[in-house]
């Protein structure tokens, strides 16, 4: 039987040991057979030894302060039956039981250009092509609406300040992240991040444009400010989300719940904010003021007494705001 | 000293805004005599008015004013009192005779149409004015009393110049220098009539004066028997404003209102003679585009406090086209060119904030963008500013922004006004 050592924080295996002389002992002290540099793991932490009885392979608790967990669910055990593919937790270290004849897979052409599939633990970023396309992509993105935007005879200024401002930015947040990364599962992935990033910068672009569309097809539409808020959210999720793929060890379900309430606070927060204040004193209206080229006849219109009928609305708005003093 | 009538020198007339008083060398010696000779006879019956802030006791504005009633009842401009009337706790008014004596007075009647308003002092003059009509010639000598910046009564020549044409509220044009602190005294001729009531000033020697029978008719109806003084002054102010602006808003926007080609839109211009309009237009290597700006306003406006006017009404096209732009990049401007704020400024005493809704509407010719914004006046009963904005959609490298800013109407007007005007933006 072989016994693989595995670390979650590096999300690779730190040593594999051939079990030929039983039992030994596992700890963080010096006089184990197997030393475990982990702070959750006790001095003297557990023995694996044969079963008197049964003669199979157990992993015994010393009586340690954390005990032995299972995997999945963490529930504690006194003792453990360790059969091929077993695992067991040690503070923040997992045991893993292999049979010899286990399979591994193929070797990989030594190719220095192609990337190592093995490290990358999100399916998406591993390719190269994802990590420098998607930043590239919001580069383009971010130039192209910088310049539509710009209605005066030379937009490369306004452009190139456009550019530099999110590559500087995405830089900077995604540089924020890498070293989060570093410090807890020991990995930079600053392309990896760069990309989760850019993405969502792609993402909330074309939010924002969905949302002018909206806003001018649809004007002062209540179900546009509500629907942009479940966007915002879910854009917020996946952010964070996708980072903490990259600089965290956490399982997928905790990774999204993670993102979710990031997003639940930053909303809380705004709205909090909202209704703590009071509206201010204002003499400059705001309204959609966004309008777009499309043809007359596509535009939904209704008719000129709609204009009145809201009138109405707005008088007694200004009619109660009169009141409340 | 505080004077608050400075504060309207943006405006088409500030309230006797300061005005360079230039001394004429070469005066004839007749008209010195005419003018001390008038200031001997008349001097008496001008009094200063003041109103005091109670609590320190100080004066916060200073006008004139002058007797004309044996009852002791004086005219004087209704701005000079209208602290008074928007916060009667705070402010008092006092008369100051020709011998410093103070005392003080009370509000009788207001019209604020016309800034007119006359004091109860009870004081038994000596002599008064008796307000009558009587012709004047283009021309005509006339002298200007009152107390210029507080420096004590003083008499100022200049010159009749008939009744401005264009205007709302009838003025008359009085050539010569009204100083701050003469609101509210006469002007007369030479054989002592009284001609009108100083009121605002436009700049060098541009002065205007309240036609005397505007104030002979107020007065009349302050000593008419039975008159009783309105127990809220701030709400009559209201009630004045919605009657005078429904008698000159009524036409506004009908079917037989001039209109002016911008481009392939018709809009309407001039909708009354008493508006005056400008047009610009801005081309430049610089732009890539073509703006027309084509304005009218009302040249009048009725002051209501030291920070408020009522009955403007405005309105705006911009025709913004461009041969260079492609279509993203055009509504890129045109956005902008639409959500510039161009409302009136206002203050949380006097008015609420905003509220604005948006629609696209399609009237006969041509879908349009609307955005209404509405607020409301919070002392002077149901009245409303309003400003309806509308873009002409449907076109690829040209739009037309256009703005129709009412300041001081009923909510029935703003109603039937922005529906006539959203009618009238036409494309062909």
């Amino acid at each position: 039987m072989i016994l693989e050592v595995f670390d979650p924080r590096v999300g690779g295996v730190r040593t594999r040991l051939r079990l030929e002389t039983l039992p030994l002992t596992v700890g963080r002290g010096y006089g184990n057979d197997l030393i475990l540099d982990d702070p959750y793991v006790d001095a003297r932490h557990a023995r694996i030894a044969l079963d008197d009885d049964t003669g199979a392979l157990v992993v015994e608790d010393l009586g340690s302060l954390n005990g032995l967990a299972l995997p999945g669910d963490g529930s504690r055990a006194a003792r453990v039956v360790a059969g091929p593919g077993a695992e067991v937790r040690l503070g923040r270290t997992v045991l893993r039981f292999r049979h010899p004849d286990d399979a591994v897979p193929p070797a990989l052409p030594d190719n220095p250009v192609a990337p190592e599939p093995a490290s990358a633990p999100v399916p998406w970023i591993s390719s190269l092509w994802v990590r420098l396309g998607v930043p590239a992509a919001a580069l383009a993105a971010v130039c192209a609406q910088s310049w539509l935007g710009n209605f005066e005879r030379s937009a490369s200024g306004d452009v190139f300040s456009g550019a530099l401002a999110f590559a500087a930015l995405v830089s900077v947040w995604a540089g924020i992240w890498a070293v989060a990364g570093r410090v807890v599962v020991h990995r930079f992935h600053f392309l990896g991040h760069l990309a989760v990033a850019s993405a969502g910068v792609l993402a909330g672009l074309a939010a924002t444009l969905a949302e002018a569309w909206s806003s001018f097809l649809s004007p002062d539409n209540p179900i546009t400010g509500s629907l942009s808020v479940v966007v915002w959210v879910a854009l917020t999720t996946a952010l964070v989300a996708g980072h903490l793929s990259l600089a965290s060890s956490l399982p997928d379900r905790r990774r999204w719940r993670a993102g979710l309430v990031t997003a639940a606070v930053l909303v809380a927060v705004s709205g909090a904010m909202v209704v703590a204040s009071d509206e201010p004193f204002s003499d400059v209206p705001e309204f959609a003021g966004v309008l777009k080229p499309v043809p007359a006849a596509w535009i939904p219109t209704g008719a000129p007494e709609d204009l009145g009928r809201m009138a109405a609305e707005l008088k007694e708005e200004v009619d109660a705001l009169a009141e409340e003093e | 000293m505080h004077l608050p009538d400075a504060r309207h020198r943006g405006l088409r007339t500030a309230l006797l805004a300061v005005a360079v008083l230039i001394a004429g060398p070469l005066t004839a010696q007749e008209n010195r005599t005419a003018a001390s000779a008038v200031f001997r006879r008349y001097a008496d019956q001008v009094v200063k008015i003041q109103v005091v802030e109670s609590g320190s006791a100080a004066k916060a504005t200073i006008g004139s004013g002058f007797f004309v009633s044996p009852a002791g009842h004086v005219v004087t401009n209704y701005h000079v009192v209208s602290k008074l009337v928007h916060d009667p706790g705070r402010y008092r008014a006092e008369l100051v005779d020709a011998s410093g004596q103070t005392r003080r007075v009370a509000l009788l009647a207001i019209d604020v149409v016309h800034d007119l308003a006359v004091l109860h002092t009870g004081l038994r003059p000596r002599r008064h004015f008796a307000l009558g009509a009587g012709a004047l010639a283009q021309g005509n000598r006339l002298y200007s009393l009152g107390h210029p910046s507080d420096l004590g009564l003083s008499i100022v020549e200049g010159t009749y110049n008939g009744l401005l044409r264009h205007t709302l509220y009838p003025r008359i044009h009085f050539t010569g220098s009204i100083n701050p602190g003469m609101s509210g005294g006469p002007t007369l001729a030479a054989d002592g009539r009284v001609v009108g009531v100083n009121v605002s000033t436009y700049g060098e020697q541009m002065s205007f004066l309240v036609p005397v029978d505007r104030a002979a008719a107020l007065v009349s109806r302050a000593l008419a028997p039975g008159y009783r003084p309105p127990s809220s002054l701030l709400a009559e102010v209201g009630r004045q404003v919605r009657a005078n602006q429904d008698v000159y808003l009524r036409e506004l926007f009908t079917g037989t209102s001039k209109t002016v080609e911008l481009g392939r839109y018709r809009v309407v211009t001039e909708p009354a003679p008493f508006f005056r309009c400008w047009a610009d237009a801005r081309r430049g290597r610089e732009q890539p585009y073509e703006a027309v700006d084509h304005k009218c306003s009302t040249d009048d406006y009725l002051f209501i406090a030291g920070d408020q006017q009522s009955g403007v009404v405005g309105l705006t096209h911009e025709l913004v086209s461009t041969r260079t732009l492609n279509p993203a990049r055009f509504f890129a401007l045109y956005t902008s060119i639409f959500a510039a704020d161009n409302t009136p400024a206002g203050q949380e005493e006097h008015v609420t904030s905003w509220r604005c809704g948006t629609r696209n509407v399609r009237n006969a010719t041509t879908p349009l963008r609307a955005v209404l914004c509405l607020r409301r006046y919070r002392k002077l009963g149901e009245l409303y500013d309003a400003v309806l904005k509308v873009a002409v959609l449907g076109h690829r490298d040209s739009g037309l922004v256009s703005t129709l800013t009412l300041s001081g109407v009923s909510y029935e007007n703003v109603g039937r006004l922005t529906g006539r005007y959203l009618e009238r933006i036409t494309w062909r």
